[in-house]
């Protein structure tokens, strides 16, 4: 009995400290992710650092319908160059899309929280994984010191565009330029120019002149005079605030002085001839040939987002425009241009009227007569594009006419096609040219034969015989069609508020998005543009 | 901080030392048990010496013997359920024998009288929390799939919806009306002392195809219902502390079945076949009226000339697209009349074989059981079928001072799934086109190359049949639960447990979209996709309970300490382009584009905890509760939280005064406690970048692989708490033949877990933050009656009703939340739910529609301040423009006002019939799928509609536009089961000790004023979404007929 008493004791012993042994155990909670990066174990060779840049160039996609609808989207639909019927029961989404082409937006409508929120968070994302990595490269040497300081360069460049298309859409935004995330003040829209010109200077000065095959699409020289070309047109309206420039006028970037002491026209002239001249870039002999699938081959891109024809890479603005039958991925048979716009065209003969689609419809893929329901053997009528759209908030089918700029791509993987598309394109370098010139900028060519240069693919016998202001604006018009371009040009011209179809006049405080009501409250230092 | 992490166990520890161990000698007890009303032999009672470990049950003449009852005088009890419990005092003598007769008196309740509590059992009148249990016998009722079903009406407060009427469908399960918004408020599972990890076991459906994947189905699907012994709903916070970390969601304790000592192996045979249906069918045309709406829609819209204005074709004819009614022309008519739902549903058949034998002696006891079951969906391709084994062995040694227990349990679920959306967009699954598909078109044609199904072509519209078979999506899980106990009696009431808990589940999920199907081909010919998912969950607690009674007073304190680690990892490859269909997912270096990728993650969570019961005279009962928990997901510094909860209670019956009062039993409770909830991802408040996927680019023509920010950090991320009181009374009158209990609660949790937007830049829009609070209040109510109480005739009936309100009382600078994302053409970007300080989860908000006017356009309620003056008149929306953001207003509340459960079980000679009646009302419900599928513009794209939209006066070229048109009364009142049982009597059969036959019918019965296929309904459309129903799996009515025998 003693014997088992004190076994017994003996095991309840052990047990006691085996409970009271695991009890101190095992209290380590550390974390350490498995399948993701901790921003601070990374960046620490070439590799790590070209994924980083990688990262920061992607995001130039988000601008894009298909992924989320901002920058571009925005750009266009608010202008005399897109819509977005309600066919039926589709496209009607909340009211967004006739919300942006009224320009009925308000801080906190359906398209403010949804579209212009996104382009705001689209662009801001960018500038965020640009600091990251920035960051990370400016506090230590990782590799080649020139490549890295290449690296730097294009980072800094890119986050000196998305801050381009904020100033472009909402005016002065907070400048951050590290990675905390933080509650900040917005600045002057001048300060946000002189910052991002300031970054693309600097910049220039690492970039290559030329990429080879392998890494185009990469910043160069070239893009970041490209930007700067646009900036320095646009000094009329980017260096102001609400208010501040004429809604209903023509901001020329006389009077404007930037960097180097220059008056912005004559910078613009001079960045713009520092594509021209560069011997880097010349015109397409064909126009088509600057938006087709194999466009990474244009002589004339400048600064493009690459599209890869693969899954979640691919350029898919036809899905938004094409009809459910005209492409193997049905597409969504949305967005159209308006009659008005359509028929501007119709007073030349200008072969850039091939980016529409208008009348009886074929398979852009096949070729094969399309008919608004499949089988048009069994007499499914033919599908049909009109100009005309009656009632824009129950369209049919076929109403508008469609944008077919960018041809498919034959090795398209569904909706992804592989053409990129270019923000700049020398083209635009010479209506910029023109266009500075006008202004008292000085240089040469003069700007009617600046503009016969671009016409000359475009036209068999040019009639073209004198430049005016209305006469640039009309030009881009042509040349830049869907190119994300309108919006910008509408403003600067002092048109931007007036009527059209579908669309009545506006005040001139919606020459500025809204800062989405959401932003505000998330960042209650963020002061709403005059108006809203 | 590290003071309070140790602090906990020495507490408990040294609250033990403080008592003398002492060693006694001991005696025997014994005695028969009698009904008081009949007099007859009761069987099955447990005896049970207080205070010790001792406890045996009565055989079937209603004797019993306990031996080793230690010497002095000792408090016996009896138990039975649906008998009160008695007590008896009785003094043993050292190798003596004393005796205690019972006569137990029937009453309301069919509920056992210990009560499995966490980390330990109590004596029900001990309890001092807010606890419901549940009659496994008498919940199993029907085609039960899985624990969550055997809740649904029988607890108050528990309130579930099952997400569809797939096979072994997963359910939202809302405790007193759930503490979160964007954390799970699913409660804690624990099996047999284990908690599990409650998280899908298989990966999901492909998604980006047809919307969004239907939800996971049920990973509790892997436990029999027949194996489980008791299940306790632990509700309040005082009675859930003790596993304060994850319990703010409640808790669910299940104990599976132990082998029965003494008396010969036992075996059970249960076995049923049942056959289901689908209860409701959607409204759609059929092929007549699909043909009789179009055909004069053709010459109406010819002649009407305001649809012409405009439109040249008009004049000249119908030949084009412009003219917009080339849809409804009758040339895509077909001469067929396809019932399409009919054709994509079945009666399916469903059969469920239990085996199990158990036995042993009073030392070794054993149960092993094996399950098979297969139960096919109503719908096609959709099928569970479960395999199942189950051993439970039991030892004791040491004179009963060493306990040993170890349950195994494997289980294989292979499902096979039907591709239907949970919600979605343009291109829907088979329930999307079961609604639009051409009726008067057929299933399928032959032409010189055989017999093909019939597709229209173009605009994301396929034969749903096609869809069905032609898609291949199965999985399955193969999952084992183990967990062994030691646990010894150290030393007087001293005992010391070890637990080792082990959950493994691999699942597996196999999908192939043919060539042959057009959805298949117009992904590059051919898709393949196969995951693999481990969930890994790894579990040890050590536990001291000490417990000790003597006089008047009883003690038990329990501390331990447990550890959690859960990893899971994901392998997913996928390939697409194959020249043959004949390979499946078999065959994926076929295919002509591969992809693949893994994915992992850990989280751990370690606990000590402690608590005490106290009681005094046996009336005046005190528990407190402490747990100390960290888990790694949270930010550094914020890692740890401690729970604690008290409680009281005062048996106010056995006090001298209430002596001549009503109340033969009553009881007022008291508790509050805090408890936490730590559902969110791993890693959740780390700077993550992520690589490939969004931050890839091209360079030339080569992807980049690029890393982008993922999430950004939150080094302030910490426990989102909930603080709950309650306030209860438990009552019986009439020797008890009427029970019931009242509560009260209020439940408050802050420090809101919700991803919020963070200024910008950011690498992410939002970031998990601690922001709000959120108020949960409510009443239950249960009440049992035992109605007739004759030898012949006995009718037990049982109430359980439920009122919450729920409230978010502060957002912090999210200010508001729009959720409830519409799904369906047209939809993209509109949202039903509001989120917002004073308002409830689940609020519809929307436009009100007030009407349409002559041209069929909607008119919304509006002012000219919210809407532009050229779209509003008085106080109405004009010219078809639709309403402004500002005329949004809250047009609905997804909550019931109560729900009510109401039970009944009615025993005649050797017939039992039971059934169970669920009622909730006043909640409303969103029907997503009438708002999309009721537009008569459907038809000029070929498609079909709802047959409400012929009568709603719409026009023919209006969009579906969200309002209140759409928020439909979802109140109802549902027969859940009825089952009539029948005990038979094999005098030929001599071994058979009991053979009973039933039949059952699950959801006989509905009755609603919704015009959808059923007003329970769950879609996941973003944060804390609730009473959204669109396509969902249609619910059967199931008629079941079964066989149980015991050998």
């Amino acid at each position: 009995m003693k014997r088992t008493m004190s076994k017994r004791s003996i095991r309840g012993a052990w047990l006691a400290a085996l409970l009271l042994g695991s009890m101190q155990a095992c209290t380590n909670l550390d974390e350490l992710p498995k399948s993701d990066i901790s921003p601070g174990t990374f960046f620490n060779n070439e590799a790590e650092a070209l994924a980083g840049l990688s990262g920061v160039y992607a995001q130039l996609r988000g601008a894009f319908p298909g992924y989320c609808c901002a920058y571009y989207a925005l750009n266009e639909i608010s202008t005399d160059e897109m819509v977005v019927p309600t066919r039926g029961q589709d496209w009607y989404d909340n009211g967004r899309w006739l919300e942006i082409h009224e320009q009925g937006w308000t801080p906190g409508s359906p398209s403010t929280l949804q579209d212009i929120n996104s382009a705001w968070v689209n662009s801001f994302t960018g500038v965020a994984n640009a600091n990251l990595a920035l960051s990370a490269l400016q506090s230590r040497i990782i590799m080649d010191s020139v490549k890295q300081a290449g690296v730097i360069a294009e980072l800094r460049a890119l986050r000196a565009f998305y801050y381009y298309q904020l100033m472009d859409l909402f005016g002065g935004v907070p400048v951050v330029t590290t990675t905390d995330v933080a509650q900040r003040d917005r600045v002057s829209r001048d300060s946000v120019f002189k910052f991002i010109e300031a970054e693309l200077l600097a910049a220039r000065a690492d970039l290559p002149r030329t990429r080879d095959a392998a890494n185009n699409g990469r910043f160069t020289k070239g893009a970041v005079d490209a930007i700067l070309a646009s900036m320095y047109v646009n000094a009329g309206v980017f260096t102001k605030d609400a208010g501040q420039f004429s809604a209903v006028a023509y901001n020329s970037c006389t009077g404007i002085t930037v960097a180097g002491g220059l008056s912005a026209c004559q910078a613009a002239k001079d960045r713009a001839d520092s594509t021209i001249l560069s011997g880097v870039y010349q015109l397409a002999d064909t126009f088509v040939k600057n938006f087709r699938a194999d466009n990474n081959l244009s002589p004339e891109n400048i600064f493009v987002v690459k599209f890869a024809p693969r899954d979640g890479l691919g350029f898919p603005f036809l899905q938004t425009t094409l009809h459910y039958n005209q492409f193997s991925t049905t597409p969504w048979n949305g967005f159209a241009t308006l009659a008005q716009t359509y028929q501007a065209f119709d007073t030349l003969n200008d072969r850039r009227k091939s980016i529409f689609l208008v009348g009886p419809q074929f398979n852009v893929e096949t070729g094969d007569t399309v008919c608004i329901r499949p089988g048009c053997a069994k007499g499914a009528p033919r599908l049909v594009f009109t100009p005309t759209i009656a009632d824009v908030r129950a369209a049919t089918e076929g109403e508008g006419v469609r944008i077919y700029k960018w041809p498919y791509d034959p090795n398209h993987v569904a909706q992804n096609n592989g053409n990129d598309f270019a923000y700049f394109r020398l083209a635009e370098m010479y209506l910029i040219k023109a266009e500075a010139e006008l202004n008292g900028a000085t240089g040469a060519p003069a700007p009617l034969a600046l503009l016969r240069t671009v016409r000359a693919r475009s036209f068999t016998t040019d009639t073209l015989s004198s430049v005016t202001l209305p006469v640039i604006l009309r030009e881009r018009l042509f040349e830049l069609t869907f190119e994300g371009k309108r919006r910008q040009d509408l403003i600067r011209f002092g048109q931007y508020t007036a009527a059209w179809q579908f669309k009545t006049a506006g005040q001139p405080y919606l020459t500025l998005m809204p800062i989405p009501q959401s932003q505000i409250d998330a960042n209650p230092k963020l002061v709403q543009n005059t108006g809203y | 901080m590290r003071f309070v992490r140790h602090a906990v166990p020495v507490f408990a520890l040294l609250s033990l030392t403080a008592f003398p161990l002492t060693a006694q000698n001991t005696g025997t007890v014994r005695g028969q048990v009698v009904d008081s009303t009949t007099r007859q032999a009761l069987a099955g009672v447990i005896i049970q010496v207080e205070g010790t470990q001792l406890q045996t049950a009565s055989g079937n003449d209603g004797s019993y013997t306990l031996a080793s009852v230690p010497a002095g005088s000792v408090l016996v009890r009896a138990t039975r359920i649906g008998y009160a419990p008695q007590r008896q005092s009785v003094t043993v003598t050292t190798g003596g024998t004393a005796e205690a007769q019972f006569a137990l008196t029937p009453q309301a309740s069919l509920l056992e009288a210990v009560v499995v509590t966490g980390y330990g059992t109590q004596r029900r009148e001990a309890i001092t929390g807010s606890v419901s249990t549940i009659n496994p016998a008498q919940a199993n009722v029907g085609v039960t799939t899985n624990v969550t079903q055997m809740l649904s009406g029988r607890a108050a407060g528990v309130d579930i919806t099952l997400n569809n009427g797939e096979p072994g469908a997963g359910s939202q399960i809302l405790i007193r009306g759930g503490s979160s918004i964007s954390n799970s408020n699913d409660p804690l599972y624990v099996i047999d002392g284990v908690p599990i990890n409650n998280v899908a076991t298989e990966p999901q459906g492909m998604s980006g195809v047809v919307g969004t994947p239907a939800l996971p189905r049920n990973p509790l699907n892997l436990l029999n219902p027949s194996d489980i012994a008791s299940i306790t709903v632990l509700k309040d916070a005082s009675a859930t502390a003790i596993y304060g970390s994850r319990a703010a969601n409640g808790v669910i304790l299940v104990e599976t079945k132990k082998g029965t000592g003494g008396g010969g192996p036992s075996i059970e045979y249960d076995s049923y076949a049942a056959a289901s249906s689908p209860a409701r069918r959607l409204d759609v045309l059929d092929g007549d009226e699909y043909r009789a709406y179009v055909n004069p829609q053709f010459v109406t819209w010819r002649s009407d000339s305001t649809a012409c204005a405009g439109r040249p074709a008009c004049a000249t004819g119908y030949a084009d697209s412009s003219g917009g009614f080339g849809g409804i022309k009758p040339y895509a008519l077909g001469t067929a009349n396809t019932d399409w739902e009919r054709a994509v549903t079945r009666t399916a058949v469903t059969h469920n074989h239990n085996l199990s034998f158990s036995g042993g002696t009073e030392d070794t006891r054993y149960r092993a059981s094996l399950n098979y079951m297969k139960d096919d969906g109503v719908a096609l391709s959709s099928t569970l079928q479960r395999i199942q084994g189950r051993l439970a062995g039991t030892h004791r040694a040491l004179d009963n001072r060493l306990r040993l227990g170890v349950n195994v349990t494997t289980s294989r679920v292979n499902n096979t799934y039907l591709t239907f959306d949970n919600t979605g967009g343009f291109e829907g699954g088979v329930f999307q086109n079961v609604a639009i598909f051409d009726p008067t078109q057929p299933i399928t044609f032959t032409d010189a190359t055989g017999t093909h199904f019939y597709e229209g072509g173009g605009s994301s519209v396929r034969n749903p049949v096609a869809l069905a078979k032609q898609l291949i999506d199965i999985g399955q899980t193969t999952r084992t639960l183990g967990n062994a106990t030691a646990e010894l009696d150290i030393a007087g009431g001293l005992t010391g447990q070890v637990t080792v808990g082990l959950d493994h589940a691999s699942g597996g999920r196999q999908t192939y979209y043919p060539k042959e199907s057009p959805i298949g081909d117009a992904l590059g010919g051919g898709v393949a996709r196969l995951v693999d998912l481990n969930n890994d969950a790894r579990t040890l607690q050590t536990l001291l309970t000490y417990r000790r009674e003597s006089g008047d007073r009883s003690f038990d304190v329990v501390g331990g300490y447990e550890y959690n680690k859960f990893k899971s990892d994901t392998v997913t490859a996928s390939g697409s382009g194959f020249f043959t269909d004949a390979f499946t997912f078999d065959k994926l270096s076929a295919a002509t584009t591969r992809n693949s990728s893994s994915g992992a993650e850990q989280s751990v969570l370690v606990s000590f905890f402690s608590r005490a019961n106290f009681g005094y005279k046996n009336k005046y009962f005190l528990t407190a509760a402490l747990r100390y928990d960290g888990s790694s997901k949270f930010a550094a510094g914020h890692q740890w939280s401690s729970f604690p909860g008290i409680s009281a209670s005062w048996h106010m019956s056995d006090e001298g005064f209430m002596q001549s009062s009503p109340f033969s039993d009553l009881r007022v409770r008291a508790g509050w406690g805090v408890q936490g909830n730590p559902g969110i991802p791993a890693y959740s408040s780390l700077a993550l970048l992520g690589a490939g996927g969004g931050g890839t680019y091209t360079w030339g023509d080569a992807p980049q692989t690029g890393v982008a920010g993922i999430q950004n950090p939150n080094p302030d991320l910490k426990w989102e708490r909930t603080a709950q009181f309650d306030l209860g009374v438990d009552f019986g009158l009439m020797s008890n033949r009427l029970t019931g209990s009242v509560e009260y609660y209020i439940k408050n949790t802050s420090d809101l877990l919700l991803s919020v937007k963070v200024p910008q830049p950011a690498a992410v829009e939002e970031r998990l933050e601690n922001v709000g609070k959120l108020r949960n209040r409510g009443v239950e109510l249960s009440l049992d009656a035992l109605a007739i109480s004759r030898p012949s005739l006995t009718w037990r009936a049982g109430i359980t009703f439920a009122a919450s309100r729920n409230k978010v009382t502060n957002l912090g600078s999210r200010g508001t939340i729009t959720s409830g994302g519409v799904s369906g053409q047209g939809q993209s970007g509109q949202v039903s739910q509001l989120i917002a300080p004073g308002l409830p989860l689940g609020t519809f908000y929307g436009p009100v529609f007030l009407g349409v006017d002559a041209n069929g356009k909607q008119l919304f309620a509006c002012s000219t301040p919210n809407t532009p003056a050229s779209n509003c008149s008085n106080g109405s929306t004009i010219n078809g423009s639709g309403p402004g953001a500002g005329d949004y207003q809250v047009i609905g509340n997804a909550n019931p006002d109560f729900t009510l459960g109401f039970h009944n079980q009615i025993t005649f000679g050797k017939l039992d019939l039971s059934f169970l009646i669920r009622a909730s009302v006043g909640q409303d419900v969103f029907n997503n799928t009438a708002l999309v599928y009721s537009t008569k513009g459907n038809a000029l794209q070929g498609k079909n509609f709802l047959r409400p939209a012929l009568t709603d006066g719409i026009g023919l070229h209006e969009p579906a536009i969200f309002s209140s048109l759409w928020i439909e009364n979802g109140s109802f009142v549902r027969l859940q089961n009825i089952t009539l049982e029948y005990t038979l009597n094999l005098p030929m059969l001599r071994s058979v000790q009991s053979a009973r036959v039933y039949v059952s019918a699950d959801n006989l019965l509905l009755l609603t004023g919704y015009s959808g296929l059923d007003p329970e309904v769950y879609a996941s459309s973003g944060l804390a979404s609730r009473g959204i129903d669109y396509l969902s799996y249609p619910r059967p009515r199931t008629v079941t007929g079964g066989l149980r025998l015991t050998f």
